[in-house]
């Protein structure tokens, strides 16, 4: 049990990528997500997040170095394989055919010959969407839509989540909601999750939070340590200040205008 | 209920069937038939009608397709340009009055037109390993002003008999109908179909965006170019059978999406079975109303279809926006 605990599920080693030739976008990345892990990848718009991301999903495929998952090169899985492993949710969930919540969230069993255990109906319930099953998608508000994905990914039964930004345009009451949300899952269903995000002060409650600027690692560990005012003043190009309100809680100040 | 509503449509298909075959545009007893009768039975009505069937079973089905496969509701089979290329091959031939293959002539230059032309837009839409939406598109959209130019060059200098005849097989001309095309038509039109039921599952994971189709095991490219050939198939299959009908192929994925969803392994069976349906009707109204004029079906389906399809796109629950 312990060697699978201290298994890294998802492994980047020197990890670099260009979408343009000779201009290299992500250098030298090495880092893991293990299991049961929460991490959190701060940067700014352009940092190189979502790149880190679609990497980390194989939809790119790294110019230099290798990401393996559960220690075997991310390439060599066959897609069908790869999808009961890992998932990724990008940050635009747009649906140009009117699909109904059921609908959608049932082709989380895409990958599956033999359906699973968990239905359709149990993966609402844990996200909180049974009386909106028969509502159109484009219909739900932010926070439902992203609810609604999170249990298409539920039935998927990946250990490991990638979500690109989960938290854009949504106001403050459903970016609790989400959080709780995959908060849950992680405690609940052992999911490891990384997620992408722009926020400083929440950041600042993550567990593990990996600091990006350029396409590089700035720091990576526990907020305590990596977000101090030089690094996110550093990583943002904005004058940072962390404040601190009480012993456990602390936020930033940056909205010198 | 999705089964009640295809029951529903499938008694409605039947009841079109009965009355095209016994009832119009003149009442034939089915079980008091003389020779002529007879003939008329099974030389031009029952081919006739398994046309017109397999034309919109192919439209139909391939629309629906196609709105999937480009994230787009308001794509036409039609748009990727087969069309175009089939009218102008056909126009060709009729105009020059070539029918080297006899009355195999048109719906073969036309298969061959639509099969080009489907080559033609996959060559364009084609980038970095895969095919594109917005490039298929464009392709198929710069390819279909392309052809319909030089159609309209050579029916603005042609011969006034043979241009009539061109503008009847443009508009759907099911007066064709034989039962000698209807083996080969129905070969790639069933083709195309299960090359699509083989992947109808991926078809919906498309839809989602590239790249959660990616996360749910689908290899984007791969499914996009077989989904596009199976497209081609039916589209070029249908046209070559009696040309060019409208509406089908953009209406009747949206009319079906209304009685049993958006799932793309209900909705294109269900869309076969509209668009089959929707075309024999309007094959049955265009040879009923003024006869012995008949109305080309292209024309009847526009009609029927423009306004439902506005009605449709007042439903806010339909479109989902």
């Amino acid at each position: 049990m312990s060697s699978v605990l201290n298994h890294s599920i998802l492994q980047f080693d020197n990890v670099g990528f260009s979408y343009q030739r000779d201009k290299e976008f992500i250098h030298n990345l090495t880092f893991s997500i293990g299991n049961n892990e929460f991490i959190g990848l701060l940067g700014a718009n352009g940092s190189g997040k979502s790149t880190i991301l679609r990497l980390a999903s194989g939809i790119l495929r790294p110019s230099t170095g290798s990401v393996k998952l559960w220690g075997e090169l991310l390439q060599s899985y066959r897609n069908g394989d790869r999808a009961k492993l890992l998932c990724y949710l990008p940050q635009l969930l747009d649906m140009p055919i009117p699909f109904r919540v059921r609908e959608l969230v049932a082709m989380g069993l895409y990958p599956y010959e033999i359906i699973p255990d968990v239905t359709v109906d149990e993966a609402l319930d844990i996200v909180g969407l049974v009386e909106k099953s028969d509502s159109y998608i484009k219909n739900l508000s932010g926070g439902e839509k992203r609810r609604a994905f999170i249990a298409m990914t539920l039935l998927q039964g990946a250990g490991l989540l990638l979500l690109d930004e989960p938290l854009a345009n949504l106001d403050i009451k459903y970016q609790v909601e989400i959080m709780r949300l995959l908060k849950g899952l992680k405690e609940k269903k052992n999911i490891s999750i990384m997620m992408a995000l722009h926020d400083i002060n929440m950041a600042l409650r993550f567990e593990k939070i990996m600091l990006i600027k350029n396409g590089k690692i700035l720091g990576m560990g526990n907020p305590k340590t990596v977000l101090t005012s030089e690094m996110l003043t550093g990583a943002f190009d904005v004058a940072v200040e962390l404040k601190k309100l009480s012993i456990r809680s602390t936020y930033a100040s940056y909205l010198d205008f | 209920m999705s089964k009640i509503r295809i029951t529903f449509f499938i008694l409605i298909l039947i009841l079109t069937l009965l009355t095209s075959l016994f009832l119009a545009p003149k009442v034939i007893n089915p079980f008091h038939l003389d020779t002529t009768e007879r003939n008329i039975l099974f030389s031009i009505r029952f081919p006739r009608i398994m046309v017109a069937f397999l034309m919109g079973m192919a439209l139909g089905a391939s629309g629906a397709v196609l709105q999937g496969v480009l994230r787009n509701p308001l794509a036409d089979p039609y748009i990727l340009g087969i069309s175009s290329g089939a009218s102008l091959s056909a126009a060709v031939a009729i105009l020059s009055g070539s029918y080297i293959f006899g009355k195999f002539t048109i719906p073969l230059v036309a298969f061959f037109g639509a099969s080009l032309v489907s080559i033609l837009v996959g060559f364009f839409g084609w980038r970095r390993g895969g095919l594109w939406p917005e490039r298929l598109l464009l392709a198929g959209v710069g390819l279909s002003f392309l052809f319909h130019a030089i159609l309209m060059l050579l029916m603005s200098i042609s011969p006034g008999e043979r241009l009539g005849r061109t503008i009847f097989w443009i508009f759907g001309d099911l007066s064709v109908a034989d039962w000698a095309l209807i083996p080969c038509g129905s070969l790639f039109i069933i083709s195309g179909f299960v090359i699509f039921l083989s992947r109808a599952k991926a078809l919906n994971a498309l839809i989602l965006g590239d790249e959660l189709a990616h996360s749910l095991g689908f290899s984007v490219h791969k499914e996009r170019l077989i989904l596009f050939m199976s497209i081609s198939l039916m589209t070029a299959a249908s046209v070559s059978l009696g040309g060019i009908i409208g509406f089908v192929g953009l209406l009747v994925p949206h009319m079906m999406r209304f009685f049993v969803g958006a799932d793309s392994r209900i909705l294109v069976p269900a869309s076969a079975i509209g668009g089959g349906t929707l075309l024999c009707i309007a094959d049955l109204i265009g040879k009923s109303v003024m006869p012995p004029v008949e109305i080309p079906s292209g024309i009847i389906t526009a009609i029927i279809g423009s306004p439902y399809f506005l009605y449709l796109l007042r439903r806010k629950d339909v479109l989902g926006t």
